[in-house]
């Protein structure tokens, strides 16, 4: 059984940032504030860019270990958003 | 013409990955890796498995199936909507790594290409098998760990791609003179790419039921009897390693087609699709620095006939303007109260376009000018930012699907 929800939701995310290194890590989400909890991620699954227009969002699907997270961050307004969440029961 | 094999060694790779689209989505959900599950363009009870993981594909369940059927099978079946700007990421990704070692790269699909190493031997002499393990672990490194490919090695793209489906998933595997007999000895007619049933029960009516009876025939039997044309003597020279799908193929049309959601007569549901699918077909031929001469109107009707229009102008035309009121005039000939299934338009008898030249008449120039603004237009803010009012309920109805054959459309889907 699996259950995706699409939430749209502005989140805090902390993340870390490096010169060089691997293209998909130079921008690594580390934890986000969810309604008041922490989630930790433990992987990065894919990143991704896309654009709509000129506008670019880049797009990080994250997990903590049991459910899969997809966030989006508007490289214009500099905000993270979590489009969706894959739970699987 | 006698040949024999092709002694040549090997410089054509395939490269294919494997269940691209659903790989991806396990790459990108690392909780769906090792599961059954699959991914299709908008789900419903009846919507069909456009790819399916490994894993799916062990218990039975294919590419094709309806997803009722895929849960009949294994009712615990994960299916996503597919998400073209991730396939799209793989794409390039993979492009890049397949370019960094020749310049000549086609890609022949979104999840599959070749590299021609003629002529760049002096420079990298490491074997191909080396190279081939080398680029597995750099899709693993730059894509991601889950990522898996079939690479083929071979003296011509088709020896190579039947070499990358040899063992399947992640194999690597060479064809040449030295194993390609004991190759053929091992599979069947439809296991060759290019014939499937039709083309099997024509070699078979002819005499030919293994591969190997296929690759003894003459060129001349296969030309005369067979195919009854050049394809036979390719087929000769293509089982024997000799290269003959390098030509470049010309654009002949252009064109949209769709399945409607609901079988209609109804104008008000039916002209603003219809009128959609007239915008995205003109922006193909712009996307190609096409016009067209001719335009052609398909429709299957719900009795089961399949009706067909066409008409050829004198001036070629490209403006959405143009297809659709061309179009128009022809949709509005079909048969009244028949409800239509599927509906098709096609633009064809392509040129080149003439758009960097004035025309004489001022009208004509200032339709040519508006395109060519709401086109820049849509290029920054994103695709149909500004598009007819007409056809606005129709781009939400149809939904534009990922394509698996060509990429040539690829950054025109993604605007």
């Amino acid at each position: 059984m699996h259950k995706v929800i699409n939430s749209g939701q502005r989140v805090s995310v902390v993340a870390s940032y490096k010169s060089g290194g691997e293209d998909s890590k130079i921008c690594l989400p580390h934890k986000m504030l969810l309604g008041g909890k922490e989630i930790k991620f433990t992987e990065l699954g894919f990143r991704h860019p896309t654009a709509k227009g000129g506008r670019l969002t880049h797009i990080f699907d994250m997990t903590d270990g049991h459910n899969d997270y997809r966030l989006e961050f508007d490289a214009e307004r500099l905000t993270w958003t979590l489009a969706e969440t894959l739970t699987i029961t | 013409m006698h040949l024999r094999l092709n002694p040549e060694d090997p410089q054509i790779m395939h490269i294919d990955l494997n269940s691209a689209f659903a790989t991806t989505e396990q790459q990108a959900h690392p909780s769906l890796r090792g599961r059954p599950m699959g991914v299709t363009n908008r789900i419903s009870t009846h919507c069909c498995v456009i790819a399916c993981s490994y894993e799916a594909k062990a218990l039975g369940i294919k590419v094709g199936m309806r997803l009722s059927e895929a849960k009949l099978i294994y009712p615990e079946f994960i299916i996503l909507e597919t998400d073209p700007p991730k396939y799209s990421h793989v794409y390039k990704k993979l492009l890049n790594i397949m370019r960094s070692y020749s310049p000549k790269v086609e890609m022949k699909s979104i999840d599959e290409g070749i590299i021609d190493f003629n002529q760049t031997r002096e420079i990298n002499t490491r074997p191909l098998e080396e190279i081939g393990l080398e680029i597995k672990e750099r899709i693993k490194q730059e894509i991601g760990c889950w990522m898996r490919v079939n690479i083929g090695i071979g003296t011509n793209r088709f020896l190579a791609k039947q070499a990358a489906s040899w063992h399947k998933p992640d194999g690597l595997d060479r064809l040449d003179s030295s194993n390609l007999l004991k190759y053929y000895k091992q599979i069947e007619l439809t296991d060759l790419t290019g014939i499937a049933l039709h083309y099997q029960a024509r070699l078979n009516a002819m005499g030919i039921f293994t591969v190997l009876d296929f690759f003894k025939a003459e060129p001349d039997f296969l030309h005369r009897q067979v195919f009854h044309s050049i394809i036979g003597e390719h087929w000769y020279k293509r089982l024997r390693g000799y290269e003959v799908d390098d030509k470049p193929t010309k654009l002949g049309q252009v064109g949209r087609q769709w399945v409607l959601g609901k079988s209609s007569d109804d104008n008000s549901y039916i002209i603003p699709c219809f009128h959609y699918l007239c915008e995205t077909t003109a922006q193909k031929l712009r996307f190609n620095n096409k016009s067209a001469r001719g335009v052609m109107v398909a429709l299957h009707l719900q009795s089961g006939e399949y009706w067909v229009k066409r008409k050829m102008y004198k001036s070629a035309f490209f403006t959405n303007q143009d297809v659709y009121s061309k179009a128009l005039y022809l949709i509005n000939q079909r048969p009244k109260n028949e409800a239509i299934k599927q509906m098709s338009i096609t633009c064809y008898q392509l040129e080149d376009s003439f758009r960097n030249q004035l025309g004489i008449f001022e009208e004509v120039n200032k339709a040519h000018w508006l395109t060519e603004a709401v086109d820049e237009i849509n290029d920054r803010f994103g695709n149909f930012a500004i598009c007819s009012a007409e056809s606005l309920p129709g781009k939400k109805l149809v939904k534009q699907k990922i394509p698996f054959g060509s990429t040539k459309y690829f950054e025109l889907l993604l605007k």
